[in-house]
């Protein structure tokens, strides 16, 4: 009876699964057909000739590697000063005392509250006046102050779930508070940490508006752009369309295969604790 | 303790670069945003002249095209709180339900497009509804059923339900994973117990996970109304608002209105309300949830 009901939940899920990835799954088989398939009847099409060039004119064309580089740059750094100023902040607003923490607290999460697309416009004439449009500065500053304040929100509910004998026993020992901070805070929040990782590289990774509305410099362009740019030059060439967004996508899945357990973990302990 | 935990310099070294990016990049931004909103300003760098209060009153008088944006926005909110939460709690459940292997690898499938990015959903959507040569209206054609082919975004009675449907179908993990784990910190004895008492299948759940997921309800409601209302990056890059205004939201308009109109005072004066829309939003549906879940 029991393990019935989890084959039928299996056959389900299996059903939903296959419906929910089938986008990605035609996108993937048209990416190696000839854009000729693509205005054909077929639903999904085997590749018996599979067009290597559509992937040869994702790299080139697409400007692949600049933009990956770009990409990696960007974000790496935005991750980078994301953790360490939400771990402060989290840190001052849960553990330390002082007047107006609470204050600054419901400031900081203001930043959740306001679209990003509102400050789009004044941005981009302080952004012009300060010489930060075409820069990766200008990319990496608003990322990481849309990013700061959901990770503090997210680090603030982990730093409530840990006992706080763990900082007095450290005290004992004569650490500073920033020992306290970053070596004995720091690794037990491991699992949130990763989280803001995680969601913070997603978030800039596949960042577009702001990134269209900063940048106009190609040398500076991030990702997405390689699909934007594909659109206008090769409008009827849906194979190699498909081919460069195929191509792009595969960095942060496969980022996300490597972490995703600890995605869970994370969202899990942050959601448990409330 | 107390000593360290009070250390003025640490604390001013840890709050003060955060805030002072917070400061720069949002507060700044909007006081210089409340100010280009009382001109007529046509772009970053022109003329400045002076206008008052006219902006706003254009705003909220004359211009319906603000107030479709705004509606379509709640239409696409409640779209998200009727379809994908209940969606998002049921896959919650059975996958909490199904245990060992599958729940692993299911829940890491369902998630996948959520690492997707928004230019390549965007395009691959457009391709997927292509009127002639979408996936969907030769699947509708090949079962015969060509009366139900749509120019999916490209008609207006279609094109807000299809944004709705696009976005489902890209958020719905995320949705799933924080259900998911609200359900995993509910303890497995409540649910034995209630079953003693008689509860069973649906009654079980709708006694037990509902109420006790409230918490978690409660902030993914208040997340679903704010990401309907900052709806922007999909519909750029797909109708732009069209056709007519059926998929207008806010921020693509004000984006037009800066960019392609030449209206930047306009477009400052439209995210000043935009802000106040939001803040507004957050406010009512924290306390609407807040007293809801006092009551139950």
């Amino acid at each position: 009876m029991r393990s019935r009901y989890k084959t039928g939940i299996w056959i389900f899920f299996l059903i939903v699964a296959l419906l929910q990835l089938f986008p990605l799954i035609w996108l993937v088989d048209f990416s190696f057909n000839s854009s000729a398939d693509f205005y054909s009847d077929h639903i999904l099409k085997w590749p018996t000739d599979p067009q290597w060039q559509n992937y040869k004119n994702a790299w080139i064309d697409g400007k692949f590697l600049k933009y990956f580089l770009n990409s990696v740059l960007v974000s790496g750094v935005t991750i980078v000063l994301t953790v360490v100023l939400s771990l402060t902040l989290s840190y001052a607003f849960t553990r330390m005392q002082w007047r107006m923490r609470s204050f600054f607290f419901s400031v900081i999460l203001l930043g959740i509250m306001i679209p990003i697309h509102a400050t789009l416009l004044p941005n981009f004439a302080i952004f012009k006046q300060l010489g930060l449009t075409d820069s990766y500065l200008g990319l990496i500053l608003p990322y990481t102050a849309v990013s700061v304040p959901l990770g503090t929100f997210m680090l603030t509910g982990f730093l409530r779930s840990i006992p706080k004998a763990v900082e007095e026993s450290a005290v004992m020992d004569g650490c500073s508070i920033y020992r306290i901070v970053f070596q004995i805070i720091a690794p037990l929040m491991a699992p949130a940490l990763v989280t803001v990782v995680v969601t913070t590289f997603l978030n800039c990774w596949n960042e577009f508006i702001m990134a269209s509305t900063f940048l106009s410099k190609d040398a500076l362009k991030t990702l997405p752009f390689s699909v934007m740019n594909f659109a206008g030059q090769y409008s009827s060439d849906y194979g190699s369309q498909f081919a460069v967004m195929v191509l792009t996508s595969v960095p942060a899945i496969v980022i996300y295969a490597l972490f995703n357990e600890q995605i869970t973990k994370g969202v899990t302990a942050g959601a448990v604790k409330g | 303790m107390h000593r360290v935990l009070r250390n003025k310099t640490a604390i001013f070294l840890f709050v003060f670069p955060g805030l002072l990016l917070f400061i720069l990049t949002f507060l700044a931004p909007i006081l210089l945003s409340g100010y280009y909103s009382l001109t007529d300003t046509l772009a970053p760098g022109t003329k400045i002249h002076m206008v008052g209060l006219q902006n706003y009153a254009d705003l909220i008088l004359h211009d319906t095209r603000f107030w479709i944006a705004l509606r379509n926005a709640v239409l696409l909110g409640i779209g998200f709180i009727v379809l994908q939460h209940p969606l998002s709690i049921f896959f919650a459940v059975l996958l909490d339900r199904i245990g060992g292997k599958a729940e692993k690898i299911f829940r890491t499938i369902f998630f996948i497009p959520c690492v997707i990015s928004v230019v390549v959903i965007s395009k691959m959507w457009l391709s997927l509804l292509d009127p002639t040569f979408g996936i969907l209206n030769k699947l509708l054609a090949a079962v015969g059923l060509e009366s139900l082919q749509h120019a999916w975004l490209g008609e207006s009675s279609t094109a807000l339900g299809t944004m709705l449907f696009i976005l489902i179908w890209a958020g719905f993990g995320w949705g799933l994973l924080f259900y998911y784990a609200g359900v995993k910190g509910i303890p497995e004895d409540l649910y034995e117990a209630a079953s003693l008492d008689g509860a069973s299948g649906l009654k079980l759940h709708l006694r037990i996970t509902v109420p006790l997921l409230k918490p978690v309800i409660a902030v993914q409601v208040t997340l679903a109304m704010i990401t309907a209302l900052k709806q922007m990056e999909l519909v750029f890059l797909t109708t732009n608002g069209g056709p007519g205004d059926s998929t207008q939201f806010i921020a693509v308009y004000l984006y037009n209105k800066a960019f392609s109109a030449s209206q930047y005072g306009y477009a400052n004066a439209i995210s000043i309300l935009f802000i106040v829309v939001c803040l507004i939003a957050t406010y009512l549906s924290n306390k609407f949830i807040r007293s809801d879940a006092a009551e139950a």
